[in-house]
């Protein structure tokens, strides 16, 4: 009788000790990261967490399962070499405010674009934390940072309407110190088949700690659907507004966008080509040749 | 009639004229009848510049001989140009034989009279022996017909004519090279390339005629970017990823054809830095994978190829190296990124550079780079250059390798690149190298330091141990590396010391000037970095030692080659040879340098 496989534990997914600063929301997002491992019972070394540079880019390194610290603004190349390689691992790719929108924008944009399958998770603190206290691409027009200091000059880049703009097929928003609307958003963005993209409010209480009030939560405002979107969470944020929101409709979420980074849920959803599978189906459709021919149409 | 061994001839036509497309024709007609050649287009970095400019200037640049060749040699004995502009630019080049003859088509006399004048007037002062023609009435109505296009099958008829060859094979590799063209603007093509045949006798111009000398055995004809990608699919990777980029898009465009029939992905990236991020990523996941480019695009993927070092990810990029600083010269030939790819990304990030000679090596060169990449899990940069990579020439069929997993690397191959084997076991920074899917395995990889178990770490004995075995990985390429490559006296008075394409000028070179008399010897590197170990004492064998490279140098800056073997081996090479012209080095201009070089060196 084949050995039976041990149930995978929020313990087995641990691996170095985070570093990260008290009270920071990468902690929350890493274990609510593991919670939805547990809850799919995902295989560890069939999953690759990849990230770039910045306070988030250090998730990979505090899972354990495969992963990939890779260069600032540079997940997605990483991620998507690792999807053409094994379309059957299971590839998360861990992002910040300045990673995605500013260095890796051009990263971002064409990963949206070619909807290879992975869950993207922008960390969204709206400001550079590692490099300490700079204005980032989301840093709310005003704020004076270190860069900036009589206050940050320009509007901040709205990442659902960049997404939703460039035609990404899943688009959700949540927030670290929403528990159960995280890990069910990452359920929804995992189990959709293309590029998944989940903006996550993050808390920086070192350098931007008025970006989101997590103690109070009448800014917020959820989407619900109950076929396509994630419930309400009531508990984590009792005083929220709840919308009902169709995330099939896009002029309707172009409409809902306009309330980020106030309005959490699914924002989006769309079955679309998938760049992997394309290229699949594409390299089936070749008959398959010997290397022994290979320089047959060359001879003179 | 002459009979010819070895000659150099072009076609120049304004660009998008299909002077290319002849010139192909012919070489194959050449091959088929027993001949070797080497083929060097010129193209002008636009795609269709102005007609009747100098900007326009294309064309195709054939070396004849009944011995193999591998280079384009010194000067053309035979020029058919289209008009006097273009024959005025190249005349900048001076590549032109004393004795050439140039044969101009006049057709635009009328038009441009005093240019044409002026034109004439130079090469005639220069001594060349201008004979003007003209397109027939009755192709010129042809060619009406086919707006404007159908001028190259009339040169080609032109050029079959002088060149003595069998117009049926001709007519035969015309139809198959426009196979798709309907059949009656196919048939109109024919007819030019007949009429300019029948013109050509009415020249009254000397013939010339080339002996078959080449075997019976099976003959390739390949340009280096086509020998490169079969090699790719021959050494096994499975995932090119590729952004476009003069003179290396071929290589992505002869792939996205073969790649798939052979298990393989092509992948078009973003830029250029997502390529080889893609690389690594596939890399990561246990698929070999490659990325080609050229000096721009290395620019810009030089911080991925510190995280392959870092992470212990192995990696391969081909540098299909042009003209440079910046945007350079696209489509001209230089050796320009030796110190890029040796010293490229910041910090100390070893790696291993292998140089190619010629197409042969082009087809080999994946799989010794892939064969490094794995075994020490580092970058690995081949460098091939514009040259290199665009002409083409007939050679003896290649040996397949059908490489699967690296120790299947066949020994041919290694020696080709004047190397054995690395030992069967490298160590890694990192113990732990599995693949995602090894159960048990999982594991971090990072651009930080990390100690052997893998995790973060920042103390100074880490650190200085990490460093130490990255470096231990080059180190055993360079136990590993044979004594390179070399010509004519094994001591003497001077050592002539290159690397990738010029081989054969220093081969060329060398034979001359020891046919003169001169105590030369010849040295040629494939792996540039690291450098063989016994350099020093194979330097110590000559009083003289030069380098040869199509770089920049001056009396007050060495040349990057000259750099990098002196601080390697003390010994005082000097940059004698050096060229930045864009265009390939000329056997004769070695020979000269050599020659006054020793008279004012060498008591005689």
């Amino acid at each position: 009788m084949p050995e039976e496989k041990k149930a995978l534990s929020m313990k087995d997914l641990k691996s170095s000790d985070p570093r990260w600063c008290t009270g920071c929301g990468d902690y929350t997002i890493l274990v609510g990261l593991r919670k939805f491992m547990v809850n799919n019972q995902l295989e560890r070394e069939n999953t690759v967490n990849v990230s770039g540079i910045g306070c988030s880019g250090r998730i990979p390194h505090y899972m354990n399962t495969y992963g990939i610290h890779s260069l600032h603004g540079r997940s997605v190349p990483v991620a998507l070499g690792i999807v053409l390689a094994r379309p059957d691992l299971n590839v998360f790719v861990h992002s910040g405010d300045g990673d995605s929108l500013s260095i890796g924008g051009n990263h971002l944009m064409h990963g949206i674009k070619k909807n290879f399958n992975c869950v993207y998770l922008l960390f969204d603190n709206q400001i550079y934390g590692l490099t300490k206290n700079q204005t980032s691409p989301t840093t709310r027009k005003g704020l004076p940072t270190q860069s900036q200091p009589s206050g940050s000059m320009l509007e901040p880049i709205n990442p659902i309407h960049f997404a939703l703009g460039l035609g990404a097929s899943f688009i959700a928003s949540t927030a670290d110190w929403l528990g159960t609307h995280f890990v069910d958003t990452l359920d929804k963005a995992f189990k959709h088949n293309g590029f998944s993209f989940v903006h996550v409010a993050q808390r920086c209480p070192k350098f931007n700690p008025a970006a989101w009030d997590f103690q109070e939560s009448s800014w917020i405002t959820f989407l619900t659907d109950e076929t396509h979107g994630v419930a309400n969470d009531a508990k984590g944020a009792p005083d929220a507004k709840v919308l009902a929101h169709n995330p099939l409709d896009f002029d309707e979420a172009m409409k809902k966008a306009n309330g980020v980074p106030d309005i959490f849920g699914v924002f989006y959803k769309e079955d679309k080509a998938v760049y992997n599978d394309l290229l699949i189906q594409q390299n089936d459709s070749v008959e398959q040749k010997s290397r022994d021919s290979l320089l047959d149409s060359f001879i003179i | 009639m002459a009979e010819i061994k070895d000659f150099r001839f072009e076609l120049l036509m304004d660009a998008g004229n299909g002077a290319q497309k002849a010139g192909d024709i012919l070489v194959k007609t050449f091959a088929k009848a027993g001949v070797y050649v080497f083929i060097e287009p010129i193209i002008p970095a636009e795609i269709s510049p102005p007609k009747r400019t100098p900007h326009s200037l294309s064309g195709a640049v054939i070396r004849v001989s009944s011995d193999e060749i591998s280079n384009i040699g010194s000067y053309s004995q035979f020029v058919l140009v289209e008009h006097e502009i273009l024959l005025d630019r190249r005349c900048d080049d001076l590549e032109f034989d004393k004795d050439a003859v140039i044969l101009m088509d006049f057709g635009n006399e009328r038009r441009a009279k005093e240019a044409y004048e002026n034109v004439s007037k130079r090469v005639l002062d220069a001594g060349l022996n201008l004979v003007p023609f003209s397109i027939n009435d009755d192709s010129e109505a042809i060619i009406k017909e086919l707006n404007g296009n159908g001028k190259n099958m009339y040169y080609l008829g032109l050029l079959s004519y002088f060149f003595t060859v069998d117009t049926s094979i001709v007519e035969i590799i015309i139809r198959e090279t426009f196979k798709k063209l309907p059949a009656e603007k196919l048939e109109k093509n024919i007819n030019l390339f007949h009429n300019g045949y029948s013109y050509a006798s009415s020249l009254k111009q000397d013939r010339y005629e080339f002996p078959s000398l080449i075997d019976e055995s099976e003959k390739v004809l390949l340009d280096g970017n086509t020998a490169m990608s079969l090699g790719i699919i021959d050494s096994g990777f499975k995932l090119f990823a590729g952004y476009p980029i003069t003179p290396a898009s071929t290589i992505m465009h002869n792939l996205a054809r073969l790649l798939p029939a052979y298990g393989g992905t092509l992948h078009q990236a973003e830029d250029e830095i997502s390529a080889i991020g893609t690389v690594i990523g596939s890399y990561f996941s246990g698929v070999p994978a490659i990325t080609a480019t050229s000096g721009p695009g290395l620019s810009l993927k030089q911080e991925f190829i510190g995280l392959s070092v870092s992470a212990e990810i192995p990696c391969v990029v081909i540098n299909v190296q042009r003209g440079g600083p910046s945007t350079g010269l696209p489509t001209r030939t230089e050796q320009t990124d030796l110190f890029s790819a040796a010293f490229g990304s910041h910090g100390d990030s070893p790696k291993v550079v292998i140089s190619v000679a010629n197409v042969e090596d082009c087809f080999y060169v994946p799989h010794v780079a892939r064969y490094i990449a794995e075994k020490c899990r580092l970058p690995v940069i081949i460098l091939s250059d514009y040259m290199t990579s665009s002409s083409y020439r007939v050679l003896d069929k290649l040996t397949l390798n059908k490489m699967d997993d690296i120790e299947t690397i066949q020994d041919f191959v290694l020696d080709r690149f004047f190397m054995k084997r690395l030992p069967d076991t490298i160590e890694m920074v990192k113990g732990n190298q599995d693949t995602p899917g090894q159960t048990g395995g999982m594991r971090r990889v990072t651009g930080l330091n990390t100690n052997e178990d893998g995790f973060v770490e920042y103390s100074s004995v880490s650190n200085q141990r990490s460093h130490e075995i990255r470096n231990q990985k080059v180190h055993h390429v360079k136990d590993a590396l044979l004594e390179p490559e070399s010509f004519g006296s094994q001591d003497g008075d001077i050592l002539i010391v290159g690397w990738g394409s010029t081989r054969s000028v220093i081969e060329e070179s060398v034979q001359k000037l020891s046919e003169k008399g001169l105590s030369v010897g010849g040295c040629h590197l494939k792996i540039v970095y690291p450098l063989a170990p016994m350099l020093k004492e194979v330097f110590s064998r000559y009083k003289f030692v030069v380098s040869i490279e199509v770089a920049y140098g001056d009396s007050m800056k060495y040349t990057p080659f000259a750099t990098l073997l002196r601080s390697e081996t003390l010994v005082d090479v000097r940059g004698l040879i050096a060229q930045a012209t864009g265009r390939p080095l000329k056997p004769v201009q070695v020979v000269e340098k050599v020659e006054s070089f020793l008279k004012e060196n060498v008591n005689a």
